[in-house]
């Protein structure tokens, strides 16, 4: 498996503090052979779908722990879409009752990894969606 | 996919993925003709942890004040294990990131060892013709950059942190001979006025006729930090009167010709290492002079012609 040559965001949207998640999958990616890019915290749909233009990524990695991922995710496939952007994948990760992951893959999102799943299996699974 | 795009920002984002992407012969491609360089390029330079990627965010901002639409390519090191990389430099520069006067580009180093990626060139050449007005690069801080980012933008502004060591560094390197604008950063850290001093006594010299062939540019020794937001001002005043005085100054034929001859090395280093990665094993495990000669054969058939 090789993500060599693939540029993703690994953002952090919501209002929880806690990056060590985000910062592990994104040093994953970089092993993997990803060009990753992380915005830092508590940053805005808008402000994601903005930078994930500029950067030009191939996905977006929502890393959300806060609750609030419904309308999150909601207003981020918004965001870009406005922007020209609906191509530009995303996926979430973190805590994510399996309850709402229907309506999540729904909105848009093309996977789901939640803290039970290896960093291998994640990185598989990126590694699929991206490949196709 | 979208190489229309209705968002014009999206549409110069893509156009840059593809210079990126692109073989040696598809950059060709694009390169019989260039476009006219409108963007002014400014190069900030620096051991890495100087302070660059906040400096060119208090500096952009700054800039797009004055009306003046920005981009900013800050380039970070490839892992060369797994050839993948974290780009970290945007974190840095999140009080102007979604500014819609400017756009940052975030790219990996790649293959290049000098600080800046072998594509760079390349980039900046197709950031012409999107409506921005100067594009600052930032260099991964490391090895000769200073000499590469000299060979491809306007104006080079050298970061150095107010510890004596990295004075003395930079002396040795040659450094104190390769920028136009020579900034202590943290000069709200101690040693800031004393290493500013020596460093304008060394720069000095660089105007002096017999130095490099001296040109008349004193350059300035500017203390910046980001507690402190005049220091900033200076410091873009400091690059207007650069620009100002190189209009007239410089020869503008010599640094077209610097610049091709480093765009052409690039091209063709590229191009080898294309080459190179595709040998079959048993051609590599000729002599390295016979490596060599079969390399140059190769080289000399136009890239893409009788490949699969
Ligand atoms: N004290 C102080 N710290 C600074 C200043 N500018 C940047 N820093 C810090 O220096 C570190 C490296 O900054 P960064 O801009 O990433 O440096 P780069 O690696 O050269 O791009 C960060 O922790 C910054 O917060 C400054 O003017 N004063
Ligand atoms: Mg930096």
């Amino acid at each position: 498996m090789s993500l060599k040559g693939k540029r993703i965001l690994i953002a952090k949207p919501g209002l929880d503090g806690h990056d060590v998640g985000a910062k592990i999958i994104a040093l994953a990616l970089r092993d993997a052979g990803a060009d990753v890019i992380y915005t830092g915290l508590r940053k805005s749909p808008d402000y994601i779908a903005r930078v994930a233009v500029d950067e030009d990524v191939d996905a977006v990695g929502l890393s959300m722990l806060s609750g609030s991922h419904k309308e999150i995710v909601a207003d981020t496939v918004q965001c870009l879409e406005a922007l020209d952007a609906a191509d530009i994948k995303i996926f979430v990760g973190g805590t994510i009752p399996t309850d709402d992951h229907a309506g999540l893959i729904a909105a848009g999102v093309c996977g789901i990894y939640t803290a039970e799943m290896t960093i291998d299996d994640v990185l598989a699974a990126i590694d699929k969606e991206l490949a196709a | 996919m979208s190489k229309g795009s209705r968002n014009p920002r999206r549409e110069m984002s893509r156009a840059l993925s593809r210079v990126a992407n692109a073989t040696v012969a598809e950059t060709l491609e694009t390169q019989a003709e260039l476009p006219e360089q409108v963007l002014y390029r400014i190069g900030v330079t620096g051991a890495p942890g100087a302070g660059k990627s906040t400096l060119i965010s208090r500096l952009a901002a700054r800039r797009v004040e004055r009306g003046a639409k920005v981009a900013v390519v800050a380039i970070d090191p490839t892992s060369p294990v797994s050839q993948g990389s974290i780009l970290g430099d945007r974190i840095r520069m999140d009080a102007v990131s979604d500014d819609p006067n400017i756009f940052i580009r975030s790219i990996p180093s790649r293959r290049a060892h000098d600080g800046l990626a072998d594509n760079t060139a390349d980039l900046l050449w197709a950031m012409e013709g999107h409506g921005f007005d100067e594009v600052i690069v930032e260099t991964v801080g490391v090895g000769q950059a200073e000499y590469s980012v000299r060979a491809i933008v306007d104006t080079v502004v050298l970061v150095l942190l107010p510890e004596s060591g990295d004075a003395v560094q930079a002396m040795k390197a040659g450094l104190l001979e390769m920028a136009d604008i020579y900034v202590v950063n943290k000069a709200d850290l101690p040693g800031a006025e004393l290493m500013a001093g020596d460093i304008a006594a060394t720069a000095a010299r660089q105007a002096a006729p017999e130095i490099n062939g001296g040109d008349g540019w004193v350059p300035p020794v500017l203390q910046t930090s980001s507690r402190d937001a005049a220091s900033f001002a200076a410091l873009d005043a400091a690059i207007e009167a650069h620009r100002a005085w190189r209009q007239n100054r410089i020869d503008h034929d010599a640094v077209r010709r610097a610049r091709s001859r480093y765009q052409v090395q690039g091209l063709i280093g590229r191009r080898a290492e294309e080459l190179l990665e595709t040998m079959p094993d048993a051609d590599l495990d000729r002599s390295p002079k016979e490596i060599y000669e079969a390399l140059l054969q190769q080289l000399a058939t136009a890239p893409g012609e009788g490949e699969t």
